[in-house]
Parts: structure tokens; C-alpha cells; sequence
């Protein structure tokens, strides 16, 4: 949070040194007005499907869809693209243990191993039909089966086989305990042995194995991904790949002791050092090459490659303060960049437009106000919560606080579907019949008065300090108030801390956002009864229901029902007040083809592998 | 000596104790390490927070936790130094390693840079006292003083680094900026020279000129981009080093001062022949190259020794700094040389960001420009501010010095104002300066915080930033340890100067 505060403070500065420094603005706002004329044309006959598409941006193939499109031709090119997520700093290849874990870290791994699907800029899941193909061929019990592409390999040669996602399982199943019944493996995720007991099935050398799970499961389709190689793993605790293999089916946890071992830590190394060569094969279309400690990682394209070239020989990520970025874009030391959604550096970016392409975009992240239901004048009154739903400006808060970074922002009407999401409209059509649309301060006042409570204090909590949410309350302030309620900015450093407003429940709303997964079932801890994200301690058994359903159905049309069944509960009982998807900014060297933004985690390098500069 | 070198020791680890306790207990009070996953929509959120109470210990009393700490420092008393890991599980220790060499030279080099220049400008300040040249520069240095450091970075980067890139491409002189150059220059040198009127007049018109001539001649040459000096114009000016070093550390009159001065010039550039290949690829880097500069320093010694016969002291002076600023110049010539070559690899050689650039590869040369001009903008803005206070110590002590008795019994004497200057009153002034100095190195490492931040080196004052966010107290504390030691340290050093500058002081 500190981290945040000094980068906004230097951003806004930065701004102010721009304007005393005085950089030609005349030339700048000439260009702008000429480029704008044929903005709009291009609108017009572009007609382009991907909200994500940025003006000025080429392509050497126009994606068709929010997946990627097919760079088949592309070949590699001698060349070096320098990319800064952030200034956080890459820890290691083995990028799901909870210590290495991160966003940013899986913005790298996840250029170098490749899997059966990947998030589109939608954030929805695309099977990668050049890695392999899953179906589901049975569903009772719910099987699917997975088949791995004859020629993918590790970059040494080996073949990808099921042994591979034998062991891929194996770190993700908590029932594989050491003699103290911790588990072996301190992976992130222990879904897939709860849910898969027996693992999956076939010839550990072959290409296709099945999984059976023990019900089934909405989320199936974004279980089994890329994996990590077993036959290194195998090699550094001393067995052959086929007795690691028996091991995980017999669950022999003395044999695993070292593999788990190797598989906790023996990837794990001091920052600036990658381990040995031969113990970090890839799948992907990049090979981890050189990391100096705190400033720069190279990947290198893979040479033993099984799939489509990649456009670039070299991507360095680079860890810079998201502050800087904006300069070292001009400056060239960055050639796609993801500096902070803020409204100045849109300015800046805009002043730069016939060097770098502005991509705006929304992030998978998204706004709400959440009503505390353990205590306070909200917990037990539909009505009270009504008459504060009415009079949130919430048009009035993303016109004023989110438009700025990104025109195309609209007030968000859902929580278990984004904006930018294909079914959203859908969803929102069944669900929302558009009461809050409006501010209605006079009918929020006649609700007071009737239930006679004019002058209801309402502390709205936030982590703090946050520039954003302190206007965001400002202006419910500026509209409630008026209504009789008393809006009181409860924003503080601590409040989701442990003895924070949040967990003593000294906050009647909640302000802040949640980190969208994409995955289906995520909105069960927050909605079901008792359930660990809850915070507001909210319970509604028609809503654990269909969360129950929902997390067990897998078919898609069947989980859009379901969806909108919850969504018409959570609004008529007014859960909470969705605001708004958080905008994002990111430049890229107008020289570049083929960068797109996304609203998935990987952001804007989710296909480095298709950048190519132009000649 | 030894007893009060020990006693200052002991009452070190006294005060780094205190001072790793009460910023642990900050640090781990100073926000939520968990944050990020308490908003996290992941369906094993719960999960991943268990895990990470575990491994980062939240569970335990904040004793506990500093007892974790504290136990794995005491091993540097037997050599096994455990700084322990950060939430990343990575070794804060070869965290420390990693980021020590790029903080120390980016604080060292600035802090060298700033003596230097910051004293220069103290004593011409204070030997023109009340001039306007005086004034002016108390105006800028308490302008520079109180710029904000991320501030005045972001503007350093526009103009010296993204406008001198772009200007690079194509580099001209427009008649505009030769004329703004060259009326600073007729302003500011007889500001500095002083003199009668007509004098400055002069002065100010030769500057003027010479700038008119030089800098379209730069431009015929394509100077920026393939920059020169051959040993002819080395030697030029080794000789003009000889004689003015002469005049203002002995007098011209003291022919043996001049003449060893004059031999090291001559010596010098058949050393520069004699290099010139060896130079071209140093075996060993920059050992080879400091290894040169050592025997420069012991044949420039030997010289003045055997030249300098009554003066032999002045004379050693003398000759050991035209040796190193030949030295030096021989040096910028090798750079030079190798620059057009550099600019191929690099076409835009200031950056905004990092320490050196990734993946380049060159000769000596070239990387080590390569890491020179990544130090360009951090080390201006870090001298800036510290400039300001060397300058303004340096300049109120020599008024003070310049004032005492013993000033005025010299000239009373009849001793000549270079004399009073730099023996008697430069020297006395020097002694308040090695506290700043002292002070200013643990100081800058502090300063380096926000100038590694804003231009993303991977230092100490980065691995402090993020820790800090995080509520990740090892590598703030190894930052604090090391930090606080520097100082420490340094002051002990300082007070064991004052014994070398003061007969007086006895420790």
C-alpha cells in the first residue's frame, strides 16, 4: 500500500513536470485533432469483435475472436522486445509452491509451459488445440479424457506424457501426507485430489489418460493445464520415472518424501541464479535464459520447440516501478509497458500516440459496496438497504472517476459476470430490471422516513489510503447524506487487517474489489453461508443452493441459468452494490504487431510469443 | 587508540541492537502481509493464507519472531550470517550480495563526485564572498537541496536522458545554443578568475569566442558521436596541468616542482604508447586498469622524490596529481574510442531505467560504458543534493578558518594568498568536513531509497521499498543492519580522521 502511495504521488509529479518542462504541446494537440477525424472512420468500417483492440495497433493476422489467432507464418526474429509488468521480481520456474506464487510470476512461467487452454482477453478459457484436445467421454461418473499432441515435448527431448500429469496431480493432492500428516507437496492447490481421487489414468509413457472425478465439477475444464516435468523430477530423488509414477498411484509417501522434497525446494534459488540447464525444460515457445537479480529476466525462444515459431528471439521482463514506465516507453529502454490506469498517464500516453499505442482495457478486478449483515441498521432491513442502493450515484461515480482512464466504462450490473464478458448482457437482462440505474434520493428519503430512520450513521470501510475510493465516497456522500443517511468515510490502512473494522465489523459497508479468477464456482466462498470470503456474514439458503448446484453442473448453457438465478436473489436481496471493472492502461511501441490487451491475469504479455517488430 | 576503537565498537552493537528491535517491531506493525490474498477471489484463498502464516510466522508473538531474527544475525559472530528469507522464500543474504555492489556504486561514485565538486565550489564561494557569483550559486544549490529527489528525476530524464537521446541521432548545435553557451560561459568564467574590470571584460570576450569557434567545430567533427582526444591533445594538456598545478600548490618559481611535474607529463605519454594495446583489451578488467594506475601513482612518487630535492614534498604533490589526471584523461581517451562502437550496440545510451542493460554484451569498454551511462542520471541526482551541502560546509568553514588569528599573522607575515589558502586556512577547514562526510555516505545509501525506486535498480533501497509494502521484515532488516553499520562505521572513521587532521586530538 505504501508502494502505491509513493508511485501515485510521483505519477501525479511526474505530470507536473511534464507541463513545467513544456514539451511542444501545440504539436501534440495538432496531432491528437488529426488522428481523431480518423478515429472515427476507422470505427466505422473496422467493425473489430475484440473490445480489447487498440488504435494504431498492427497485426501480421487480425485475431478473428477474444483467443489468440494464428501466428502459424510468423518466423523468429533476431530481436529483443523488453516488457515491465511491475517491479516485482520473479522468483522461480516452479511457480506454484505458495512462496513463489504471484501474478507476476505466472505473467513469466506461463510463457514457458505451455497446457490444454489459456484464458481469451475476455477472460474466458480456450482450449489450446495445438497442445492437445480433452472431452468429456463419460457423465456418470463425470470422466474426461485428455490426449497430449504426438510431438510435444520438453526442450530436451523428452516427450510430455501422462507421467508428467501423474506428478501434476500428485502436488495438488493434500491426502499424500508426510509422517507428521502435512501434506508432501506445499502446492497452492489441493482442488484436484479432492475432487480426482484416483488420479489420472493410462500408460504413464503414452499420450492419453482420463480422470474421473467423484462428481461433477462446474470449474473441470481449467484443471488440468501445463505441468511441471516429472522425469527431472524423477532423476534428482533417485527413482525411475515409472516408480515415481507407482508411488503417486500407491500413495507410497515414503517413496515421495524425496520427490517432494526436490518438488518444494530444489527449483527454488537465490534471485539472479537459474538452476541447472538440464533441470528446466520447457513446453513453451521460450526458455528461461538469463536473470539479473531485481532488474531483468530474459527468456530466449525454445529451440526444440514442437509448436509455432515464436515472433521474437528475446522478451526481457523487466522490474520497474509502474511509475516509470511511461518514460522508459519514450525513451525506449521499454517496448510494451503496463504503467498505473490513471488519468494522467492516459495523458501521457495519449502525447506519445505516433510512437506507442494505447491499449485501454478493463482487468478482470471489479468494485462493489457490501452491506455488513452481522449487525448495524443494514443487517436486518431490505428496506434501509434498498433506500442506500437508490441513492449511490453509481453513473455519476464511474463518469467521474473511471471514464477519465477509460471512455468505454460503464456502471457494472452484475458480480458473477464482467462487462466485458460475452454472457453479461444476457445475465444482466434476467437478472437486473435497472431500479438502481437512477439515483432516486427523494424515494431513498421517503424510505427513511417511513422506517423512521433519518439520520442513520453509515461507515463505509476501505483499505486506505486509496485516492480512488476516498472520491468514490465523497460523492456517495454528497448524494446520501441528502437522503437523511449519515455517510461517514471509515477508510483505513488496517481494515482488513487482523483486528481491523472488517473483522470487528465496526463498518455498515464495505468498499473494495475482488480479483475475478474466471473460474465459475470462486463466488461460493463469498455468497454461501459461513464460507470463508463471507465477510459480511451473509446467508441465503436459496443462494447456497444454486451454489451447490452451479459448483457440480457442468455444462455451460445449464451454469448461465444457474448464474442468473443467483444473480436475481443476490440483487433482490441486495447483497451488495456492484460499481464498476477497474480500468486498465497499457502502451506498446506503435513498431510492434500483434500486442493485445486482456482482462485475464497475464495482461498485456498473455501472447508475447505472437510480438514481432516490424522491419 | 585500541581501547577507544573497541569501546566504540562494542557501544556499535549496543546501538544496531536498539535499532533492529525498534524498526522489527515497526516493520511487522506496519501493515497487513496478508493484504493481497484477502481480497483474492481464488478459490484456495484460505489455503494459501494458512501457508503463508506459517512460513512467514505470523502466528508467534512479535519476540518470537524478532528471536528468529536475532538468532540467525549471531551466526555473523562465528562467519554463518543468516539473514533469513523473505516472503518469497528467497535468501535475503544473497539478496544482500546481489544488491550491495549496484547501491555502493552508485552512493560511492556520488559521493566522490560530490566532495569533490561540492569543495571546489565551497572554496571559490567563500574566497569570493558576497560576489554575485557567490550569491548565485548559494541560489541554485539551495534550489537543488530542496528539490524533491523522484521529482527532479523525472525531470532529469526528459532532458538528459530522452531529449539528449533523440538529439543524439542527428547531433547539431543550433546558432541558438551556441550563443545561450557561450554568454554563460563569458559570464560565469571571469565571475570565477575575478580580476580588475577590464580584466573580466577580457576574459568574458575570449570565452565567447572560444566557445563560437569550438562548438561548430565540434559539430564539422561529429564530435558527439565520435569523440577524440589523441595524444597530442593529451599532452596539451598535461603540460597546462603542470604548470597550473605548479602555480597554485608551490609557485612557478620553484623550477623543481615544475620540471618533475613536466617529466611525469613526458613519461606519461610514452606510458600512453606503451599501453595502447595492452589497453585496448585489458586482461582482467578493471584490475589490470587500477593495477596500471597504482604503479602511475609509485613511478609519479619516485620522480618527485628524486626531482624534487628541497621541495621534495611539494614536489611528490604535485607530480602524483598531474599523474592521476593524465591518467584519467588517458582513460576518457580509451572511452572515447571505443564510443562510436558503443553507439552501434546501443543507439540510445542514456537510459531511463536499470543498472546495466540485459543481454548486452561487448568489449571492456563497451559494458563499461554500458554501466557508466546507466549511472548517469541516478548519480546526478543524488549529487545534486549532496553537492549542496558539501558546498555550503565547505564554504561557511573556510569563512571561519579564513578569519582566525593565525590567517592573519600568515599575511601579516608576508605569506603569499595561495599559501594562506590552501595550507593554512583549507586545511583547518577540512575538519568539520570528514563529520558531513561521515554522516553523508550512511545518509546517501538512505537517499539511494527513492533513486533506485524511481529509476528500477535492484539495490538495498529497492529491496527495503518492497519489503516494507509487504510487511516483510528480512529484507528490511538486513537493509537496516547494513545501513546502520555504514554509519557506525563511518563515524568511527571520521573520528580517527580528525586525529590525522588535528595534532591536537588525541584518541
Amino acid at each position: 500500500m505504501k508502494l502505491r502511495k509513493l508511485s501515485a504521488a510521483t505519477a501525479i509529479l511526474a505530470t507536473g513536470a511534464l507541463v513545467l518542462s513544456g514539451c511542444t504541446p501545440d504539436g501534440g494537440n495538432g496531432d491528437a485533432e488529426a488522428e481523431d477525424t480518423s478515429n472515427g472512420e476507422n470505427g466505422e468500417t473496422s467493425g473489430n469483435t475484440d473490445a480489447f483492440s487498440a488504435e494504431g495497433q498492427q497485426y501480421t493476422t487480425e485475431p478473428e475472436d477474444t483467443g489468440k489467432a494464428d501466428t502459424s507464418d510468423l518466423e523468429t526474429m533476431e530481436d529483443e522486445i523488453s516488457v515491465s509488468m511491475g517491479e516485482i521480481e520473479f522468483v522461480g520456474y516452479n511457480g506454484s509452491t505458495p512462496e513463489s506464487y504471484s501474478v507476476y510470476n505466472s505473467t513469466v512461467v506461463n510463457r514457458i509451459f505451455e497446457g490444454f487452454g489459456y484464458w481469451g482477453t475476455d477472460n474466458v478459457w480456450y482450449a489450446n488445440e495445438d497442445f492437445g484436445s480433452y472431452e468429456v467421454i463419460s457423465e456418470d461418473p463425470f470422466t474426461v479424457e485428455y490426449t497430449i499432441g504426438e510431438d510435444v515435448s520438453w526442450s530436451d527431448g523428452t516427450p510430455v506424457t501422462v507421467a508428467d500429469y501423474v506428478l501434476d496431480w500428485a502436488y495438488q493432492n493434500a491426502s499424500l501426507t508426510n509422517s507428521d500428516d502435512e501434506p508432501l507437496f506445499n502446492g497452492i492447490s489441493q482442488t484436484y485430489g479432492e475432487r480426482v481421487l484416483e488420479g489420472p489414468q493410462g500408460d504413464p509413457d503414452g499420450k492419453t489418460f482420463t480422470i474421473e472425478y467423484s462428481e461433477p465439477f462446474a470449474d473441470w475444464e481449467i484443471m488440468v493445464n501445463s505441468t511441471l516435468p516429472a522425469h527431472v523430477v524423477a532423476e534428482q530423488s533417485d527413482l525411475e520415472l515409472e516408480e515415481l509414477v507407482t508411488a503417486v498411484r500407491e500413495a507410497d509417501t515414503e517413496a515421495l518424501e524425496p520427490v517432494a522434497e526436490f518438488w518444494n525446494d530444489g527449483w527454488l534459488t537465490d534471485p539472479g541464479t537459474l538452476p541447472d540447464e538440464e533441470l528446466i525444460p520447457v513446453t513453451g515457445p521460450y526458455t528461461l535464459d538469463n536473470w539479473q537479480a531485481g532488474e531483468s529476466l530474459t527468456i530466449t525462444a525454445n529451440e526444440e520447440y514442437w509448436g509455432n515459431a515464436p515472433g521474437t528471439e528475446r522478451i526481457v521482463f523487466r522490474f520497474v516501478n509502474d511509475g516509470q514506465h511511461v518514460q522508459a516507453l519514450e525513451n525506449g529502454d521499454l517496448n510494451v509497458a503496463r504503467p498505473q490506469a490513471t488519468v494522467d498517464t492516459r495523458g501521457q500516453l495519449e502525447r506519445l500516440e505516433d510512437q506507442i499505442v494505447l491499449h485501454e482495457g478493463e482487468a478482470a478486478t471489479w468494485e462493489h459496496l457490501d452491506f455488513n449483515f452481522n449487525d448495524g441498521p443494514f443487517s436486518e432491513s431490505l428496506e434501509l438497504r434498498e433506500a442506500f442502493a437508490m441513492c449511490v450515484p453509481r453513473q455519476q461515480i464511474v463518469s467521474n472517476l473511471i471514464e477519465p482512464v477509460n471512455p468505454e466504462a460503464s456502471v457494472l450490473n452484475a458480480r458473477e459476470s464482467l462487462t466485458f464478458e460475452e454472457n453479461y448482457e444476457d445475465i444482466v437482462a434476467e437478472s437486473y430490471d435497472g431500479t438502481y440505474d437512477e439515483v432516486d434520493v427523494e424515494g431513498a428519503a421517503e424510505i427513511l422516513e417511513a422506517e423512521d430512520a433519518v439520520g442513520t450513521e453509515v461507515r463505509i470501510g476501505y483499505a486506505g489510503p486509496n485516492p480512488r475510493r476516498t472520491d468514490t465516497v465523497a460523492e456517495i456522500k454528497a448524494s446520501c447524506d441528502e437522503a437523511g443517511f449519515e455517510i461517514v468515510d471509515s477508510g483505513s490502512e488496517d481494515f482488513f487487517g487482523p483486528g481491523g473494522a472488517q473483522e470487528t465489523g465496526d463498518y455498515e459497508v464495505a468498499l473494495f474489489a475482488w480479483a475475478g479468477s474466471g473460474q465459475v464456482v470462486s463466488g461460493q466462498n463469498i455468497y454461501s453461508t459461513d464460507r470463508p470470503q463471507n465477510y459480511g456474514g451473509y446467508s441465503n439458503e436459496t443462494v447456497d443452493d444454486l451454489f451447490n448446484q452451479l459448483a457440480t453442473t457442468e455444462d455451460a448453457d445449464e451454469q448461465q441459468e444457474i448464474i442468473i438465478g443467483i444473480e436475481q436473489e443476490l440483487w433482490g436481496d441486495l447483497f451488495g452494490i456492484p460499481l464498476y471493472v477497474h480500468p486498465q492502461l497499457s502502451g506498446s511501441d506503435i513498431s510492434i504487431s500483434n500486442v493485445r490487451d486482456t482482462a485475464s491475469q497475464d495482461q498485456i504479455v498473455w501472447n508475447a510469443e505472437q510480438w514481432q517488430r516490424a522491419e | 587508540m585500541y581501547s577507544y576503537v573497541l569501546k566504540r565498537l562494542l557501544s556499535a552493537i549496543a546501538v544496531l541492537f536498539g535499532a533492529s528491535l525498534l524498526v522489527f517491531v515497526l516493520v511487522i506493525n506496519s501493515g497487513d502481509p496478508l493484504q493481497e490474498l484477502r481480497e483474492s477471489n481464488a478459490e484456495n484463498v484460505e489455503f494459501l493464507i494458512q501457508q503463508r502464516i506459517s512460513f512467514m510466522n505470523l502466528d508467534e508473538p512479535w519476540y518470537s519472531r524478532y528471536w528468529i531474527w536475532l538468532t540467525g544475525i549471531a551466526g555473523c559472530a562465528v562467519g554463518a550470517c543468516e539473514f533469513g528469507t523473505n516472503m518469497s522464500g528467497q535468501d535475503v543474504g544473497a539478496m544482500v550480495a546481489n544488491s550491495a555492489s549496484s547501491t555502493l556504486r552508485l552512493v560511492f561514485i556520488a559521493t566522490i563526485l560530490s566532495i569533490i565538486i561540492g569543495i571546489l565550489t565551497g572554496i571559490v564561494t567563500a574566497i569570493r564572498q558576497y560576489s554575485s557569483l557567490d550569491y548565485a550559486v548559494s541560489f541554485f544549490v539551495f534550489l537543488f537541496f530542496s528539490l524533491p529527489v523522484f521529482w527532479a528525476a523525472v525531470l532529469a530524464k526528459d532532458w538528459m536522458g530522452i531529449t539528449y537521446n533523440n538529439w543524439l541521432r542527428e547531433p547539431q548545435f543550433s546558432w541558438t545554443q551556441i550563443i545561450v553557451v557561450g554568454v554563460v560561459a563569458a559570464i560565469l568564467v571571469p565571475l570565477i578568475i575575478g580580476g580588475s574590470a577590464r580584466r573580466r571584460l577580457l576574459t568574458g570576450a575570449v570565452m565567447f569566442g572560444f566557445v563560437l569557434v569550438v562548438m561548430p567545430l565540434m559539430d564539422s567533427l561529429n564530435y558527439a558521436r565520435e569523440p577524440r582526444l589523441g595524444p597530442a591533445v593529451i599532452t596539451l594538456l598535461g603540460i597546462g596541468l603542470a604548470f597550473g598545478l605548479t602555480a597554485l600548490l608551490s609557485g612557478l618559481n620553484n623550477r623543481r616542482v615544475l620540471y618533475s611535474a613536466l617529466t611525469v607529463v613526458g613519461v606519461g605519454l610514452v606510458s600512453y604508447y606503451a599501453t595502447f594495446w595492452l589497453l585496448i583489451e585489458p586482461p582482467g578488467g578493471w584490475l589490470t586498469v587500477i593495477g596500471l594506475f597504482l604503479v602511475t601513482i609509485a613511478v609519479a612518487v619516485l620522480i618527485g622524490r628524486t626531482m624534487g630535492g628541497h621541495a621534495k614534498g611539494q614536489a611528490v604533490a604535485v607530480s602524483v596529481i598531474t599523474a592521476s589526471l593524465f591518467a584519467v584523461m588517458v582513460l576518457l581517451d580509451h572511452f572515447m574510442r571505443a564510443w562510436p562502437g558503443f553507439l552501434g550496440l546501443k543507439p540510445r545510451p542514456i537510459a531511463t531505467i536499470g543498472s546495466s542493460s540485459p543481454n548486452f554484451s561487448g568489449d571492456f569498454w563497451e559494458v563499461a560504458l554500458d554501466q557508466g551511462t546507466q549511472l548517469v542520471l541516478p548519480t546526478t541526482i543524488l549529487m545534486l543534493v549532496s553537492v549542496a551541502t558539501y558546498t555550503r560546509y565547505t564554504r561557511s568553514s573556510m569563512l571561519e578558518a579564513v578569519n582566525q588569528d593565525y590567517i592573519r599573522t600568515a599575511r601579516a607575515k608576508g605569506v603569499n594568498e595561495r599559501t594562506v589558502v590552501f595550507k593554512h586556512a583549507f586545511r583547518n577547514s577540512m575538519i568539520p568536513l570528514t563529520t558531513i562526510v561521515a554522516f553523508d555516505f550512511a545518509g546517501l545509501i538512505g537517499g539511494a531509497v527513492v533513486v533506485e525506486q524511481v529509476f528500477g535498480w535492484s539495490g538495498m533501497g529497492n529491496m527495503f521499498v518492497t519489503g516494507l509494502s509487504s510487511s516483510d521484515p528480512a529484507p528490511v532488516m538486513a537493509f537496516t543492519l547494513i545501513t546502520g553499520a555504514a554509519a557506525v562505521l563511518f563515524n568511527l572513521i571520521a573520528d580517527l580522521m580528525y586525529a590525522v587532521l588535528d595534532p591536537r586530538i588525541r584518541v
